[in-house]
Order: structure tokens, then sequence, then C-alpha cells
């Protein structure tokens, strides 16, 4: 037997039941062999997760099996007792989600949580399961598991809390680890230090691997072999390196045309995948991914089958016909010129929040009774300035304080240090018209579509408060405003009889943008506007974003974690890191030769962590050809 | 987000038709009822005492020999009153305090909550008396009195919800556009808080008709011989053994009304959610 572990056959998992059911993943087949690590790779909405529940047997509310066999070491889990299953499951196969701050249960310490499962499964008495669960943390390559052992997990930082999870899920020493998104939550540096983790587990103790991830990249890195998912189904499957490179599928290719590279970011345009994702209960006929396809025929519209090509596997009847070469024309990102002027500017801006209570803070000693002061400070000192027209970048980790930065900049939040200048004046002295005036000359486009609307106004509304606010128009002229803003954001003009909810996340997001544009500003403070949406998404909105700026001119302010989308839109970089700006300066100049060990050091991470998958980072960026 | 489309929810919303018939039906009889009514509201008769329901008397009589019936409709009036009076009290007040004690976290916030601290340590019963004692007795003044004792319920729960939803960035996005506080208040969030609202509302307005009999059994609230639901059936307890349709008659009213407006409450939220409702536009 060749060490078969884990077999998914014929996997068709949806909502509802009877004629309503809506299937969420259809025809899912694959099979993980012993050591193997396999990837399932897709957007939201693709069905991954639901694969993932389904093997952990762990659905959530409303999803339910329908049909497939889910079979463990040759036996089939759905003929095992209830009690049985658990005991496999936790016992032979352990998972990693992806949010390390829900994961954990915060009334316990993270040595008990790990602990747990060697009581419950291994019948560990509890002394000899703590002492498991420390050494457990360092195999997990936690410094000073002893400690960490005794903390909760509110003590620990998200990369720690990750690897206590890992931790926990290795417990019982199991063969198969589900890892869903397991690096999503976190910093790019810490996301590389996990991979190598995971990928050194793997080497030390003949694990394998379901893989699940958003990101083709990262699952190179760690996988052996790659599933690619859209909308339920399997499109395109292969050795993950190889469909990195050379990937078969129209949409395994437009996945990876519409990612950012940070060594070719700025040199041509991101291609967005057009069109949204299909509705799932009345998916289209024939290839899913037709209605958005480049190269869809009429063929296209028969149903389609996975088929054999070659080592691959794929869903698309032309996948022969379709030829890829490296790109020839490189159409460039419109740039502006940029003048020296400074359009808004801060001096010595520093925000400090005072912690622990008065009772926590008091000391009792010698001197007698004395209350401590201290303060977080989370930005000490940044001098920035945002020149007319250009799009400065500015990064940094989560708690770096660049969202601060851009919150004071806003007026949203007061130093309490420095002063913000608007056009050489000082914000903190405006009243009046004045400070009328600057908050509609500057304008914030915010991170998260879902709360960034309000759920109880329709879009209409929404972008027309601003031009009500400001009297941009006259009342009358309101709605054709409105419908101007809309094209603007190439939305349908449609839309603005609609609720948010009835929008996906990238057309919420642009919504946002007709908002913050309505009131004709001349800087627009972007904090991480594209980190929560799909990657074909998040093409689309930086490509709006470079528009924009060519069509009006705009300056901008682009927050964000990730790298590789500054570098692709941003004419200066501004790195943060504690609180401070390490590093100013010219884009390129920045990725190429960065001074700061810590820029450094983001780049790397950028780049591909400790170069896991050396070949498939320097990837060209491709176009096809017929 | 998937459950939705498949389960559309019925675009008529029979809940609110109901529980609106129940309560206007309730509310024509309070005034048409006694008035069609061959006896008065305080009109004895010892010889008819403790009479179980008849074709004489629909309901029976108590232990007067008064018509349970005639005093349960009459009794109508007092009780929604109350019901509703003393909700619309809490209501305007809790909410007011709660959106501004929210939003303002700082001392406002601080200052306001702690005022519904001190409301709440205070036994309601004694500020009640204490209010009470000190004047006449009245069914406003009850309703009044019984709506100040749900005020901090009220502004806790506002606030809360409102603490949430000052962090979204829609929040965020109209204070950067330098909207004034009460647009932030009244138009972002408010209608987001709404739904909470309503339904702490409807449950109110129930335990509000509740306190108000007991304000009227221990004498001070509604007055003998003028009726009131709540009153009518803590004196039936006597009588609940050998008479039990004086205090069945008013309770069933009393069930009728909680459930249309649980019903009401209940679908008014789903109707006022734009997420239930199906059209796409």
């Amino acid at each position: 037997m060749s060490g078969e572990l884990l077999r998914v056959e014929g996997l068709k998992a949806g909502y509802g039941r009877g004629a309503g059911f809506v299937p969420v993943v259809s025809d899912i087949n694959f099979a993980i062999g012993e050591g193997e690590a396999l990837g399932l790779v897709g957007e939201s909405g693709s069905g991954k997760s639901t694969i993932a529940s389904a093997v952990l047997d762990l659905f959530p509310a409303g999803l339910s099996l329908h049909s497939g066999h889910i079979a463990y070491r040759g036996q089939d889990m759905a003929h095992l007792s209830p009690v049985a299953r658990r005991q496999m499951l936790g016992v032979e196969i352990g998972a990693v989600f992806q949010d390390p701050m829900t994961s954990l249960n915060p009334a316990f310490r993270v040595g008990e949580q790990i602990a747990e499962p060697l009581v419950v499964h291994l019948g560990l008495s509890r002394e000899a399961a703590r002492k498991r669960a420390v050494e457990l943390l360092a195999d997990v390559e936690i410094v000073d598991p002893e400690t960490v052992a005794r903390s909760f997990p509110h003590q620990l930082s998200g990369g720690m809390r990750q690897r206590a999870l890992i931790a926990a899920a290795l417990a019982c020493d199991p063969k198969l680890l589900v890892l869903d998104e397991p690096t999503t939550a976190l910093d790019a540096q810490v996301e590389a230090r996990l991979i190598e983790l995971f990928n050194k587990l793997r080497r030390e103790r003949g694990l394998s691997y379901l893989f699940i991830s958003h990101s083709l990249k990262l699952i190179a890195q760690t996988c052996d072999r790659v599933v690619v998912l859209y909308a339920g189904q399997m499109v395109e499957t292969g050795g993950s390196a190889d469909l990195l490179a050379r990937p078969t599928h129209p949409y395994s290719r437009a996945l990876l045309d519409a990612v950012p590279n940070l060594d070719h970011a700025g040199s041509y345009r991101l291609q967005p995948i057009p069109g949204g994702r299909p509705d799932l209960a009345n998916p289209p006929e024939g290839c899913r991914f037709a209605p958005r396809c480049a190269f869809a025929r009429a063929e296209c519209r028969t149903p389609q089958n996975l088929r054999s090509l070659g080592d691959r596997e794929i869903r698309c009847c032309r996948a022969e016909q379709l030829e890829l070469r490296p790109s020839t024309v490189q159409s460039p990102v419109p740039r502006n010129p940029i003048t020296e002027e400074v359009v808004l500017a801060g001096e010595g801006l520093e925000k400090s929040y005072a912690q622990g209570t008065l009772l926590s803070n008091l000391r009792v000693g010698k001197g007698g009774v004395r209350v401590e002061k201290p303060r977080f400070h989370a930005v000490r000192g940044v001098d920035t300035g945002i020149r007319k027209g250009e799009i400065l970048g500015l990064v940094g980790q989560s708690g770096s304080g660049k969202s601060s930065v851009g919150r004071m900049l806003m007026g949203l939040d007061t130093p309490t240090g420095g002063t913000v200048r608007f056009e050489g004046h000082d914000i903190a002295a405006m009243t009046g018209p004045g400070l009328a005036e600057y908050r509609r000359r500057v304008q914030m486009i915010f991170q998260n579509p879902d709360s960034s609307l309000n759920p109880r106004m329709t879009i209409r509304e929404i972008v027309a408060r601003p031009l009500v606010l400001f009297d941009i128009v006259p009342q009358a002229e309101v709605r054709a405003e409105v419908d101007r803003l809309l094209d603007q954001v190439k939305l349908p003009r449609s839309f603005a009889n609609r609720y948010p909810h009835q929008l996906s996340g990238g057309e919420k997001q642009r919504v946002g943008i007709a908002r913050a544009l309505a009131s004709r500003p001349d800087v627009l403070l972007c904090d991480e506007p594209v980190s929560a949406l799909d990657v074909s998404v998040q093409a689309a909105i930086v490509t709006l974003i470079e528009d924009l700026r060519a069509e009006t001119g705009l300056s901008f302010l682009f927050i964000s974690h990730d790298l590789a989308v500054v570098a692709q839109l941003c004419d200066r970089v501004a790195v943060m890191f504690r609180g401070e700006i390490v590093e100013l300066g010219d884009t390129r100049q920045i990725i190429d030769r960065p001074q700061h060990p810590y820029t450094r050091g983001l780049i790397a991470a950028a780049r591909g962590g400790a170069g896991a998958a050396g070949t498939a980072t320097g990837r060209d960026p491709l176009v096809v050809v017929k | 987000m998937l459950a939705e489309r498949i389960l559309p929810r019925p675009r008529l919303p029979a809940g609110i038709l109901f529980g609106a018939t129940v309560l206007v039906g309730m509310i024509v009889l309070a005034f048409v009822g006694p008035w069609v009514s061959p006896y008065a509201y305080d009109q004895m008769d010892i010889v008819a005492r403790l009479k179980p329901p008849s074709a004489d008397h629909w309901a029976g009589t108590d232990e007067y020999g008064r018509d349970v019936l005639t005093r349960t409709l009459l009794g109508t009036r007092t009780s929604l009153f109350i019901g509703f009076g003393a909700t619309l009290v809490s209501l305007v007040l809790g909410v007011t305090f709660g959106l501004i004690a929210g939003y303002r976290r700082g001392l406002t916030g601080e200052v306001i909550m702690r005022l519904m601290d001190v409301m709440m340590a205070f036994p309601p019963l004694i500020l009640v008396l204490m209010i009470v004692a000190l004047t006449e007795p009245t069914p406003t003044k009850s309703a009044l009195v019984v709506g100040l004792l749900f005020v901090p319920g009220i502004a806790r729960v506002t606030r809360s919800i409102t603490l949430d939803l000052s962090l979204k960035e829609f929040v965020l996005a109209a204070r950067a556009r330098g909207e004034s506080q009460r647009y932030i208040l009244m138009r972002e969030l408010l209608p987001n808080a709404l739904p909470v609202i309503i339904v702490e509302g409807s449950l109110n307005i129930t335990f509000a008709m509740l306190l108000a009999a007991v304000l009227s059994f221990l004498g001070f609230g509604v007055q003998p011989p003028a009726s009131d639901w709540g009153l009518m059936i803590s004196q039936a307890r006597r009588f609940i053994i050998p008479a039990p349709w004086i205090a069945i008659t008013p309770g069933l009213f009393m069930c009728l009304t909680v459930v249309a407006i649980s019903i009401l409450g209940d679908s008014l939220r789903k109707h006022l959610d734009p997420r239930s409702r199906s059209f796409v536009g």
C-alpha cells in the first residue's frame, strides 16, 4: 500500500435540504499520502474551508454533507460511531485555524489547553500532560516554553498564539494536520517564520498537511501538490511549484496575474478578474468561470469535467489551445508629475495612551504611596508629508503605529505631541468654515468594507451625504452626481438603490471610495483599503486607485502591511517600526536598496521568507496569447 | 449570507398585521365595550356574587357581583395606557442617555452611567412609594414612575450596542466628514441600535403592566373601584379556587396583549432590517 492517509471522494456539501439544497462544494476528489502536503487554494466562496470542515466533521450550523466519502487510512469515517470518530479526529488529525485571537480560550492557561487532549484522548495524568505540553511548546520553537505554558492567551503575541495552537494540534502526535489559513491573520515576517516551522515539522515528524490558503505562493512554499478551487469545484490540480510557474487553467492564471510582484511592481498593471463570483444557488451552466474568462468560447457553456492533461488535472476544454508566453508588452502604470509641494504634513507627531488603572498603578514603598503613570507610546515623533499628486505608502507590521498616524492626519485622533498641517495651517487651530473646508478636502477610505458603510442606508443615501453636507451640488443635481460618482468607481448606477449587504466586498469598497470622492477632496487617506479583499478584487481596487490618481491628480496616503501592493502603487514609501519612521524614500530605491535592517527583513519576508521555494518568487508577469 | 438567499423571508409581515390587529381591537373594545355593556363597571349585585360565566354575565361576576368582563374591558384602558406610557418614557430617556453615554465615552458617559447606577441601586418600590405617596396617585403618575424605573435598563442596553457601533468605520467616516453629534447619533447610530431597542421596549411594555399591577395592589396605583388587569388579578387571588374566572379573564387579556406585542416587536425588528428585504434594486 502506498501509505494513503486521507481520501476524499465525490464530496458534496452545502446549505438547505431537499429541493432547496445549494451545494457549496461538489465533486471534490483528492487523496493525501503519508508525509504528503496538499494545498487547497481559492478565493472566498470557493469552498476551501467547507472541505476542511467536512474532513474535521465540524460543519458550521446550516452546512451539511450531501454525499461522498471521507476515508482515513481506508476506513470510511461515516461508518464509525460518533465516539470512535471523535477519538480518531482527536488523535490522528490535528487542526489549526486562522484566527489565533479566538482559537484559544482566554480563560485558561496556554499549557492547560495543550495538555487537555493528552488527558482526554491519551489518558495521561495531569502532571505528565503538563510536562508534555512544555515539550511541545519547545518543539514549535517557543523560546521560553515554561513561561508560555503558564501564560494566558492575551499575554502572547499573535505569532506566539499561533505556535501554541500548533503545539496543541500536535499534542496527540497526529499524522495529519488540517491548516486553515494558519498565517493569514499574521504579519509577513511572522508568517515567513511559521512557514519555516511547518516545513521543519513535516520533515522531522513525517506529517501530512491539508493546507488551505488564498495564496498560491504560500502553498508553493509548503505543499507538494495543489488543488485550485473555484465556486465549489476543483478547476486545476498539479505540483504546486510547477503550477505556480506554469498555470494552465485561465482562473489559476488570472489569480496569479492579480497578485502584485515586489520585483516587477509598478512596471505593469495588475490584471483584475472582471465580474464577481457566481451565485452558487444558480451557477452558470458549463464552466463556472466562463462568464469572467477572457478566453471563453461557445464550447465553454457545456458542462466541463475534470480531466487529465499531462501531470495535471484540469476542468477547461480549451486548456490545450491556450498557451502562455512571457509578457512582451507591459502597459506601464500611469504616473503623474509630482511636485515638491506638501499638501498634508505631520510634524513631530506623537501619540501615547495611559496604561493600567489607578489601582494597578498604585505603588506602595518606602517613600510612601505613589501613583505611577506608565504610558504606551504608539507613535513617537513622526515627520511625514504627502506631496501634491503622489501616493505615499506607509508600511509596517501591526502595532507599528501606521494607522494611528493616518487617524491623526485625518483629525480623528488628537496627537499628544506635534502638529498636523494642511497646506501649512495647523488643523488644531482650525474652526468653523476653515475646519469644514479641511474636512471636505481630506477624506478617508477604510479597511473593512463590511463596517465602513451604514447597513441601514441605501448606497444613494451614503454617497449623497457628503454632497449635501458640503453643499457640493444643488439639491436638484444630487441624483445625477451620485450616478456620476458610481460611474467613476465603475459600479452600475442601479446599485444606488441597494443596501450594503446586497453588495460584495469589492463593490462595498468601491462605494466607500465613491463616498470619499463625493466631496471633491484633494487628499485621500487610505487605511489598508485592500487588505480585507480577495486578490482578484484587490487588483481591481488597486487599478481603480491608479486610474483615479491619473484622472484627478489627487494625493494619497496609502497605509498597508503588504509591501508588494505598496510597491505596485506608491511613488514614495515610509517604513514604520515601533512608532517611528525608520526609512523614507523613493519606492524603487527602498525595495532595491533598503538601508534599515527592519526594511530588509520586511522585503525578505515579502519575497517569500527563507527561500523555501526559490523558483516560485521570481515569476515574470504572464499574459496569454491567442 | 447564503442562507438568506435560500430562505427568503416572507414579504408580507404577517406578524405586524397580527400584532397590530390584536392591539387595535383591544383598544376599540376598551372604549366601546364598557359603553355597550348593560352593566356599569362599579355596579354591585350582592345576589349575583361569584357567579360563573353565564348568558347574563359572559365572564361571570366577582365577589361584589360586578361584571368581570365589563371591568376587564375598562381595565384595558389603564393597563395599555400604563404599559405604553411607561415604555415611551423609558425609551425617550433611556435611549437618549444610552446613545450619548455610548458615543461619548469619557467623562460625559461616565457621569450618565453612574447616575443610572444610582437609580438602579435604589430599591424600586421605595422610589415609587416615595414619589407616589407624597401626592395623589393617578394612572399618569404610575406610568411616569414605572417608566423612570426602566430608564437605566434601556440606557444600559442602548449604551452597550452604541459602544460597539461607534467603533465601526462608517461612524469614523461620519466623524471624518465633520458631521454634528446630533447627526451621528440620530442617523448613523440610532437606526442600527433600533432592533435591540425595539425588542427590549416590547418586553418592557409587559413588565410595565405587571409593575403597575403591583402598585395598584399596594394601593398606590389605580384606585378601586376603578379597574386595571393587574389590580383585578391580584384581588382575585383569594377566590382563585372557588371563582377562577375572575382572574382568568383579565389574565387572558393580558396574555393575548403580551403575545401580540412580542410578535409585533419581533416582526417590526425584522421588517426594519434592510437585510431581511429580498428585493434587489
